[in-house]
């Protein structure tokens, strides 16, 4: 399938610090990829050199194997980024029209409605006069209002309560079922994990992973199975297999952690070990995710 | 084009529902018209043609004003609160979204004139032959440009709150030092010579003199042209090294 976004050798110097370095990713049409990563990963600068809005220090940024800025991919992606207050003066409805009328294609002020959860009276409302929550909506109908194959959300549902947000990742999803690429941003991994089927795991500037939600889950979080044995248990006896990477004891249990944790268990039978209170735990990618950005700072 | 149209629609529209607009642009200058004509009793030899100069210093100043201030702070603000942002996401081209702000402003402008005019003949029964009215209403309509350029150019302030205080302070000063509330001759000498090489000055005389039967002098032409050359080429290069980022 034909790459829409092909990024190469990203990278963004801000006063002798990298917000990004050395970032490369292609997507493919119809996937939908989370940007995932805390807080200053360099998520946000990363969209924006993607949209062209902010020159990389180097590198390079293809969409539809074109400049970024170019008016015929400006006609075919769709935008809504963080902090974007809505220029005031008009009424929503009008707000709508007036940006639908930039795109040679653009969806239906109908459908706009439909797909956003906005009423009737949302739209005779002017633009100032919105709660956080409206705006938002407003911003995504503004997305999506040239009926964008390429969308980019920049922490979409940052402001929006849980209503809102249930209703934009389904529209989301009935988007990615029509085929639409889709890219957002979160430092939720739950969103991450529900509605992207590739995740980019950012930190400090970086990709540290990149894969579809199970995989990343299934490298990141660690499995361990954990007992009370009432003798020592030599180190060796389950450190020298090669699904083991760890072994320990905490509050008077001993925690083998594992890949895979049937082949924990069996061994254990296997060696009739005199062990009690036999435990299995599977790391949730909450953890894992902490895991992953507190090692990697580590590491720096 | 039909892009151009329904932007520079949306930003008429904006225009109007501004509250500020409505007070700075056209109740003040017809409040002090009333005054300077009506209520204070100014020792003029002729009262017919001072009301006439009066109605121009108070349009140039009500044209002026939203010049300046509207165009240059909503920029600011625009920029501040990420919505230019957003438009560059889009396909809309910059140079149209700037055009259709500059011929909204325009449009209101003449809406601004028309208004001021109407006073001018139901307070005072100001009575110029047709042609004068429409050569002073293009004058000042056209001479509003370099003003535009002006606003473009506090439009490239980085804060709202210096925006406003900045265009406020040189909006005053070049309506007081112009002529525009006192005529020239009674004002300082220093200020008169500053004055007659403002843009303010250079604007209202072309009115003025237009309404009493002569062209505008060469010097207020080439004087404004001057300005918007400055004005724009300052506020394109400014701009332009703000978007190098």
């Amino acid at each position: 399938m034909e790459s829409v976004v092909e990024i190469t050798g990203l990278t963004k110097t801000f006063k002798d610090k990298n917000a990004v370095s050395d970032v490369s990713f292609s997507i493919k049409r119809g996937e939908v990829v989370a940007i995932l990563g805390p807080n200053g990963a360099g998520k946000t600068t990363t969209m924006l050199m993607m949209l062209g809005l902010l020159s990389p220090s180097k590198g390079d940024v293809k969409l539809f194997e074109k400049d970024p800025k170019s008016k015929s991919v400006r006609e075919k992606i769709g935008v809504m980024l963080q902090e974007v207050s809505i220029m005031d003066g008009l009424k929503v409805k009008e707000i709508i029209s007036l940006i639908r009328q930039y795109y040679p294609e653009p969806y239906s002020l109908n459908h706009l409605i439909r797909i956003t959860g906005l009423d009737q009276d949302d739209l005779k409302k002017r633009t100032e006069k919105l709660s956080g929550g409206q705006k938002r909506r407003v911003g995504f109908a503004l997305a999506l209002a040239g009926n964008p194959d390429l969308l980019f959300f920049d922490e979409p549902t940052v402001g929006m309560d849980i209503s809102a947000r249930k209703l934009f990742w389904q529209t989301v999803k009935e988007l990615a079922d029509k085929g639409k690429t889709i890219l957002f941003s979160t430092h939720y991994l739950q969103e991450a994990d529900d509605i992207a089927d590739r995740i980019l795991l950012f930190n400090e500037g970086k990709i540290i992973a990149d894969g579809k939600p199970e995989e990343i889950k299934k490298k990141l979080s660690k499995q361990s199975v954990s007992f009370i044995a009432d003798h020592t248990i030599p180190r060796k006896m389950f450190l020298e297999l090669s699904y083991v990477s760890d072994m320990y004891e905490k509050d008077g249990r001993i925690y083998i952690v594992a890949e895979d944790t049937d082949l924990v268990l069996t061994r254990i039978f296997e060696l009739k070990l005199q062990v009690k209170d036999i435990r299995v735990e599977k790391g949730r990618l909450e953890e894992a995710f902490e895991q992953l950005t507190t090692e990697n700072r580590e590491a720096i | 084009m039909k892009t151009i149209i329904h932007q520079c629609k949306a930003e008429i529209l904006r225009m109007f529902r501004n509250p500020y607009y409505i007070f700075w642009s056209l109740f003040m200058p017809i409040v002090f018209y009333v005054i300077f004509t009506k209520i204070v009793n100014i020792q003029v030899p002729d009262k017919k043609v001072w009301d006439a100069h009066y109605l121009m210093s108070m349009t140039t100043f009500s044209v002026m004003g939203s010049a300046i201030m509207t165009m240059g702070i909503r920029i600011v603000q625009e920029r501040k609160e990420g919505w230019t942002t957003f438009i560059k996401t889009t396909p809309l081209s910059g140079s149209v979204y700037f055009l259709a702000k500059m011929m909204g402003q325009t449009v209101v402008h003449l809406f601004s004139i028309i208004v001021i005019f109407i006073a001018g003949v139901l307070i005072n029964g100001v009575s110029l032959p047709i042609h004068v009215w429409f050569l002073s209403g293009a004058w000042i309509l056209l001479g509003s440009l370099p003003f535009l350029g002006l606003g473009a150019l506090v439009g490239t302030m980085k804060r709202v709150d210096t925006a406003t205080g900045i265009s406020n302070m040189v909006y005053m000063l070049l309506a007081i030092s112009g002529g525009m509330w006192m005529p020239m001759d009674i004002l300082p000498k220093m200020v008169q010579k500053v004055g007659s090489w403002l843009p303010s000055y250079n604007f209202g005389n072309g009115a003025w003199e237009i309404i009493r039967g002569q062209s505008p002098e060469l010097k207020n032409i080439a004087i404004l042209a001057a300005y918007l050359l400055i004005f724009m080429v300052l506020s394109t290069y400014i701009r332009r090294k703000q978007e190098a980022v």
